[in-house]
């Protein structure tokens, strides 16, 4: 878990160095003002670039959802993060922190993964500060 | 000394200037250029750090191109602040292309020779390579591309690079420009560790001069790139070049 933090702290001084406003990609599709936690069963996680992806069986969360795509960074900042492909598996019992898409539909950013096994996974999005998280 | 003696004296002596010659020219030659192969990343040091390079300035556009890409980017502004960011070529996976994979944010690595310098981005796997002591071709000999075509040479520590053939729908910062397109490089190192990389960019159709915007970089000695295949982005753009984000079936 230590080096998970170390790596963290690596990956988002690298985003940090570089002004957001000419990044590569723009996270205004996701609501900056709330967050959803969201607890689930992993039934996918695509490997892939220019995002991964989540896809998870929704158990307890807000009303009306029982399923979440849960976008995540470059898996290149993933893995320099120190994430592995491995690290999170189908069938993963988890709890996903994550900001909803702005249009309602079942999707979000995934800020943190919370494994049963008491790790927790932080993908390193850039300027992850400016995401409001409710109280959760 | 008689006069064989001194003949003797002489061809003694002249191997020894011969080897201090060789010697004054390897070490002439060891100071030459600086060694920039390895890995990369954007940098920026403290406020007031010396090894930071100008803030980027806005483009020096003609009066109306420059209210355009004003304009353009209010819009792309109000489109973010509406959370529905306008669609761009990431989204639909194309590279950057030149110059912007020089601007990060992911790291890059040099891999230099004495006759190219590669520079491999990682975001997309990009590659540009320049090659050195060779001429720059005509403009109408060069088909543009995402790179160009680029050649330099050492000036002492510096590395000289000229551009051209960069496509018309390759754009930096979102500007337009022409196929006159020009793009002169100066990168030199400013601590061991710290390279700097000067492009001015040259478009006299577009720009009302030249226009300088300088990089630092950091190395990151034990760094190895990464691969990035760009396999499949479920952003999409949909009928109004919004962003999307297509969700799995259940």
């Amino acid at each position: 878990m230590k080096r998970m933090i170390g790596w963290v702290a690596v990956g988002m001084l690298t985003a940090g160095t570089v002004g957001t406003a000419w990044a590569h990609h723009s996270f205004a599709i996701f609501d900056h003002s709330r967050t959803y936690m969201l607890k689930g069963k992993v039934k996918s996680f695509q490997w892939t670039n220019p995002h991964g992806y989540i896809d998870l069986e929704v158990k307890d969360g807000p009303p009306g959802i029982d399923h979440y795509t849960l976008e995540l960074t470059s898996i290149n900042m993933l893995q320099r993060a120190g994430w592995k492909s491995s690290d999170v598996r189908p069938g993963d019992e988890v709890t996903a922190i994550v900001a909803p898409l702005q249009t309602g539909d079942n999707g979000g950013l995934l800020l943190e993964l919370r494994m049963q096994d008491g790790r927790k996974l932080v993908p390193p999005v850039p300027a992850a500060d400016t995401f409001k998280r409710s109280q959760q | 000394m008689n006069a064989r003696a001194g003949r003797l004296a002489r061809v003694a002596r002249a191997p020894i200037s011969v080897l201090v010659g060789v010697l004054m020219l390897g070490s002439a030659l060891a100071q030459g250029p600086p060694d920039l192969t390895g890995t990369w990343e954007r940098y920026r040091g403290p406020a007031g750090d010396a090894t930071n390079p100008p803030p980027e300035s806005a483009p020096p556009l003609k009066a109306a191109l420059l209210k355009e890409w004003q304009a353009r980017r209010a819009a792309e502004r109000e489109a973010d602040a509406r959370g529905e960011p306008l669609a761009k070529g990431y989204t639909h996976c194309i590279p950057e292309g030149y110059p912007t994979m020089m601007s990060g944010p992911f790291p890059f690595e040099i891999v230099q020779s004495r006759s190219q310098i590669n520079v491999a981005q990682e975001a997309y796997s990009q590659v540009r390579r320049i090659y050195l002591g060779k001429p720059q071709k005509k403009l109408d000999d060069v088909e543009p591309g995402f790179y160009g075509r680029s050649v330099g040479n050492w000036e002492g520590a510096t590395l000289v690079v000229d551009t051209i053939g960069i496509k018309d729908n390759v754009l930096f910062r979102d500007v337009p420009h022409t196929p006159q397109l020009r793009v002169r490089e100066r990168l030199h190192l400013v601590t061991p560790d710290i390279l700097w990389d000067e492009l001015m960019l040259e478009d006299p159709a577009v720009l009302e001069k030249p226009w300088t915007v300088t990089f630092a970089y950091r190395r990151t000695p034990n760094y190895e790139i990464i691969e990035y295949v760009c396999e499949d982005n479920r952003e999409y753009a949909d009928e109004k070049g919004v962003t999307r984000l297509r969700l799995k079936d259940k």
